[in-house]
């Protein structure tokens, strides 16, 4: 994406939720190899730590914070850290999220409750905390992980839904509040995206990954998505390209919800 | 934004505005870009502003005829085409009660019929040599009702299905997705708005001010670029939050 040797995130720093894997770890590497110092925080030491690793071997800068995005401590923790040890917070990626894959008659309040924490209730703390960081330095950006299912129904997935569902809405009323002190705010819906969650939605459905993966590539691009995809979405609402967006939900999907 | 470099880009409208920076930004990326607009003047002086396009063509998108002489053109200077960016239109600022039959059938005859004469045009190119990716100019009055626009916003809310329609039919080849700026700073809008009226609206926008033309040719190359490959069917919002809340948003 970019022209410049220092890359379009040059003297940034960026933490990333769930950066252990998936699409937060493509966006790790993405986000650093554009010359942003990245925060990876997640709850997988082990995928956190050999993510962070694998930025500074490439010689650039990484921390990784272990980190339950459910947790108010643990939350207000990761910022400090990020602040204390990079220098600042400019970029608050809000990627961690979990499904369950059940109705409302086969999910477990315990399930229902921890999909709308790591989903939902992370988002509102973690930018609690950032926040006020951004807006002292001037400003800042908040990209919030929604989906193709915060926008449509989805079968079996109502917790997700739900989850998703406000991820959308409350991106758009962070936007109306944060957007004089220059903060944006935005949120991507990706369709399906082949990750270890997309994976895991096939063992709860007692679904081969192949059959699983095969139905969810029926889409106009003829393919699902691959993390790398959606972590470019993230680098446009990170950068300068968009500084007139705010508000906005991107939908990275191969056409799923076009028709 | 990767993958643009050599592309061959053509700009509708593209003698001013948002059209004029788009077309200098895909010059920064190394693209071949042809400006087609219906301005003769406008489309000298463009031609003097950014000696590195490729070629400018005069033509009337709400003529079907004038568009595919256009396209012959198009052929003689970039034999074939990557990216369009569907940008032509018009607005015209009067009550609904107001709007005579020849105005409403010129703002839909460029709006929507002019989209659909080029696209249909730079399609058949882009199926014939191998993909490409057309971006349409919505609004976000294809989205929301805004006073005085009526025969404008119906027509952008056409463009933004006529977007998701042509993104079934023409994928996987074909990427087609819409962008919908809000409140920019445009000749358009500085012929149209008192400084009063200008104020009104930064007084609406989250972000507190008014987009640039170059904010929205950003969106364009991003959505053009190999970095959106898996984009297609979609209307982008560019509008610094305006319509995030809408009416009660407003303090």
């Amino acid at each position: 994406m970019s022209n410049n040797e220092r890359g379009i995130l040059a003297g940034k720093v960026a933490l990333i939720t769930g950066g252990a894997s998936g699409i937060g770890r493509a966006t790790a590497l993405l986000f650093a190899r554009e010359g942003a110092a990245v925060s990876v925080v997640d709850v997988d030491e082990a995928g956190g730590q050999a993510v962070a690793q694998a930025i500074v071997d490439d010689g650039r800068q990484a921390i990784f914070v272990c980190c339950d995005v459910s947790q108010a401590e643990d939350c207000q923790r990761a910022v400090q850290q990020t602040v204390d040890e990079l220098g600042g917070l400019d970029i608050l990626f809000n990627n961690a999220g979990i499904i369950r894959r059940a109705t409302v008659i086969d999910t477990t309040e315990e399930e229902w409750d921890r999909v709308m924490a790591i989903n939902v209730k992370s988002i509102f703390l973690l930018s609690k905390y950032a926040i006020p960081i951004m807006a002292q330095a001037g400003g800042g950006v908040i990209i919030n992980m929604a989906s193709g299912w915060g926008l449509v129904g989805g079968r079996r997935a109502v917790s997700y839904c739900a989850s998703k569902g406000a991820v959308v809405n409350m991106t758009r009323a962070m936007a109306l509040d944060h957007g004089e002190q220059n903060i944006r705010v935005n949120c991507i819906s990706p369709g399906d995206t082949d990750t270890p969650m997309l994976r895991d939605e096939a063992r709860q459905l007692g679904e081969s990954d192949e059959r699983f993966l095969a139905e969810a590539a029926q889409r106009p691009l003829q393919r699902i998505g691959q993390p790398e995809d959606i972590a470019q979405a993230a680098l446009y609402l990170a950068s300068d390209a968009s500084s007139f967006v705010t508000g906005t939900t991107l939908v990275v999907d191969g056409g799923g919800l076009a028709g | 934004m990767r993958g643009l470099e050599d592309k061959r880009v053509l700009i509708t409208g593209g003698a001013g505005g948002i059209g004029a920076a788009t077309a200098a930004r895909f010059l920064d990326e190394g693209s071949r870009v042809v400006v087609l607009d219906r301005d003769e003047a406008a489309l000298r002086h463009i031609k003097r502003e950014m000696p590195a396009l490729s070629g400018t063509i005069v033509a009337d998108v709400s003529d079907a005829d004038d568009v595919a002489r256009a396209f012959e053109e198009l052929d003689d200077l970039l034999a074939g085409l990557d990216v369009l960016i569907n940008n032509a239109g018009i607005s015209i600022r009067h009550r609904f009660m107001d709007i005579s039959p020849q105005e409403w059938r010129q703002v839909i005859a460029v709006n929507l019929d002019g989209v659909f004469f080029v696209a249909q045009q730079a399609a058949q190119r882009m199926l014939a040599g191998g993909g490409g990716v057309i971006l349409n100019m919505g609004s976000t009055s294809g989205l929301m009702g805004y006073h005085y626009y009526a025969d404008y916003n119906a027509s952008k809310s056409g463009v933004i299905e006529l977007t998701r329609s042509m993104a079934l039919e023409l994928a996987p080849a074909v990427r087609v997705n819409c962008v919908c700026p809000g409140y920019i700073l445009t000749p358009m809008q500085e012929a149209e708005y008192t400084p009063e009226m200008l104020r009104a609206c930064e007084s609406k926008i989250p972000l507190g001010r008014l987009g640039r033309p170059e904010e929205v040719a950003a969106l364009f190359t991003f959505l053009a670029s190999d970095d959106a490959a898996f984009i297609t069917g979609h209307y982008f919002v560019i509008d610094g939050g305006e319509i995030a809340g809408g009416l009660a948003s407003q303090q």
